[in-house]
């Protein structure tokens, strides 16, 4: 596999892109996702040192923010993937009126790959 | 003596001439100069009506000065500037005469003063633009775009019905605030509405976006919708109908970026999605959220332009946009995944980048008039943007899966558009009050608040800790070839098919009803044959003897009558 090749070799890349290879490892995924979990508790813990100032009453429950961000989330996904059951069709359903079959035509584009050197 | 020079003539004026210029780079580099030249009369422009002149006995205003306009007006300039620099490479002069055309239209209509002029701009922008969606050049474009110009021609076509009808009723043509009261304002209304993408007039944008080129969409993403958002909010601010409107806006379109596959797509349920927001400020109407829209609509274009370079960088490299095929590029387009993900921060209005500082003003001027239900979709809204937005384009175009694709970094003036925009929805974002200086209405506002700040960060967070769960369960919608269903599929496909149904069947009734009235007549013609013909019995009694004993007859009874009257 040429293309695995120059991520783990990793002389062709950019600095940048170099330097964020980590994000690949499962283990630092993983770990991403444990401070993800510390924040979010630290700011749940937050709503308790300081003097909130919202609108309407409800603001002022404890975690509204973190629950209503939560469950919205939850609330999107669900609803989009009960959508899709509903919607969704081959990707040639209106070809050929609709660019979504097409090929972007090279002729406007500039591809370059690390492939082709 | 006019005092503030209408920008848009030089947008035209250069737009006519380009074309003749030899060389793709001296057409590039004066496609710069044009927005800046623009910007530069816009803010010297003195406040109040200018440039006015005679038109078949209406007096036409092409410079409307003042605060809303100045404000659409300069950001419109910026975007300009930063779409051509993004499409600096891009020598096509029918491209580049579309972008400058588009972007003047888009601004003269700003700054109309009148309904007829800001009809003779608004049709410039339907014109100008489609091009940029068959420069794409395939057959697909060609149709595409052949459906956005219809609905966006039918936008003015329904404008300049509803000017004539208000004109009639009341002898005037000014383009101020207007109430829904009669059939012209409603006509007018939704001229506006079928433009900024309302519920059920939303699918042209959608349709679109994706089809245009990869420097025209970032184009396109600037200025038609946004010239909506400003037509309603000087005719119909605090017109309470666009609350409802408005909120609906923001909800609907998240399901359907959400599972939607081509990156440009979701971006374009985005925007609506966005557009939402400031018509739910326009529909409030006070000065708080009137300058929300205003600043939002000055970080959106920012950020939405942001979001659809990188996608469209990416496109550039590798010739595709769909989820399903990209993953992983932040190896080796790094300096593009970051630009997105300032503009998927900014979108999703994560403190220090601009829809914090824009955004908050719309949601507190609907909490401070008592909007909760409002409020809260707005507060789901904003956790939805941050799903499509925020985390969708960038991680599943940088991240996700492994795609196996290794392109090459953006080229540099393509990198350079991204940085610039980059650098302004920080900028906004860290220091609003430059933004706030340019609202049409003087209001305090302070955006960084503890209890704003931390609320936002645990709104974001949480959602993004539901991320994390629902993509470790496997529950997260993976990303498919395939395409959805919207509204557009009840005239794309229903109504041809009830036209065809109802067709098919009328004319097997009239066929039905012919036939049997031709049966009938040719049943009478061939009975009158067997009778009367040649062959039948009545031509029995046809010999001329009957005839003459006839004639005889009549002879005897006028002799009798003659012989009766001479007695």
């Amino acid at each position: 596999m040429s293309d695995k090749k120059i991520g783990d070799d990793a002389e062709n890349l950019p600095w940048l892109g170099r330097k964020l290879l980590w994000v690949d490892n499962p283990a630092n995924v993983k770990r991403v996702f444990q401070v993800l979990i510390l924040i979010c508790i630290g700011l749940f813990f937050s709503d308790f040192i300081y003097a909130r100032h919202g609108k309407f009453e409800f603001e002022q429950y404890w975690g509204f923010y973190g629950a209503f961000g939560f469950i919205a989330f939850c609330i999107v996904i669900f609803g989009a993937k009960a959508l899709r059951t509903l919607i969704k069709r081959d990707e040639d359903y209106y070809a050929p009126h609709v660019v979504d079959t097409e090929e972007y035509p090279d002729s406007g584009l500039d591809k370059a790959s690390y492939k082709d050197d | 003596m006019i005092d503030a020079f209408p920008p848009a003539f030089i947008f035209l004026i250069v737009a006519t001439l380009l074309p003749l210029i030899p060389g793709g780079s001296v057409r590039a580099t004066i496609m710069l100069l044009v927005p800046v030249a623009s910007f530069w009369l816009i803010w010297n422009a003195p406040t109040g009506m200018d440039a006015q002149f005679e038109f078949f006995g209406f007096t036409l205003t092409l410079m409307r000065v003042d605060k809303l306009s100045v404000i659409f007006g300069l950001i419109f300039s910026v975007a300009a500037f930063l779409s051509s620099l993004y499409a600096f490479k891009v020598h096509d002069r029918v491209q580049q005469s579309a972008t400058l055309f588009y972007a003047g239209s888009a601004i003269g209509a700003v700054f109309a003063g009148d309904l007829i002029s800001l009809f003779f701009f608004w049709e410039g922008t339907a014109i100008a633009s489609v091009f940029l969606i068959w420069a794409r050049g395939t057959e697909g474009a060609y149709h595409t775009g052949m459906r956005y110009l219809i609905v966006q021609i039918g936008s003015g076509v329904i404008l300049i019905a509803g000017v004539g009808l208000l004109y009639q009723q009341t002898g005037s043509i000014a383009f101020d605030k207007m109430v829904l009261e009669s059939l012209g304002t409603w006509l007018i209304f939704l001229a506006f509405g079928i433009k900024c993408a309302f519920p059920l007039l939303h699918n042209w944008l959608q349709d679109s976006y994706p089809a245009a080129t990869v420097t025209g969409t970032v184009v396109l993403s600037a200025f038609t919708t946004k010239l909506a958002i400003y037509a309603l909010a000087r005719g119909f601010p605090g017109t309470e109908i666009l609350i409802y409107i408005g909120a609906v806006m923001t909800i609907f379109p998240i399901f359907f970026a959400e599972i939607e596959n081509d990156l440009r797509r979701v971006l374009a349920y985005s925007l609506n999605n966005q557009l939402g927001f400031m018509v739910v400020g326009i529909g409030i109407g006070t000065p708080m959220a009137l300058n929300g829209t205003a600043a939002h609509a000055f970080a959106h274009i920012l950020y939405k332009a942001l979001l659809f370079m990188s996608v469209g960088a990416v496109l550039h490299r590798t010739g595709t946009s769909k989820a399903s095929e990209l993953g992983g590029l932040y190896k080796t387009m790094p300096l593009t995944m970051i630009f997105c993900v300032v503009g998927a921060a900014s979108i999703s209005a994560f403190p220090l980048f601009s829809g914090f500082v824009s955004k908050s003003l719309i949601l507190d001027a609907s909490a401070t008039t008592g909007h909760w239900i409002v409020w809260l979709v707005l507060v789901f809204a904003s956790a939805g943007v941050l799903s499509h937005s925020g985390i969708k384009i960038p991680f599943f175009t940088f991240f996700a899966h492994d795609s196996g694709k290794r392109p090459k970094e953006a080229p540099t003036h393509m990198l350079l558009a991204m940085g610039l925009t980059a650098f302004l929805c920080v900028a906004i974002g860290v220091y609003p009050a430059m933004l706030y200086s340019l609202l049409p209405f003087d209001v305090e506002y302070h955006p960084y608040t503890a209890s704003h700040v931390i609320s936002q960060l645990q709104l974001l967070f949480f959602a993004l800790l539901a991320f994390g769960v629902l993509m470790r369960a496997g529950v997260y919608p993976p990303e498919l070839r395939a395409i959805n269903l919207d509204f557009d599929w009840t005239y794309r496909r229903l109504l041809p098919k009830i036209i065809g149904t109802v067709s098919a069947v009328a004319s097997t009734i009239w066929a039905a009803i012919i036939g049997f009235a031709m049966r009938r007549i040719n049943n009478i013609i061939s009975g009158l044959y067997r009778t009367h013909g040649p062959e039948g019995p009545i031509a029995k009694v046809w010999p001329t003897g009957s005839m003459v004993l006839w004639i005889a007859m009549l002879l005897a009874a006028t002799l009798l009558v003659s012989f009766i009257d001479l007695m």
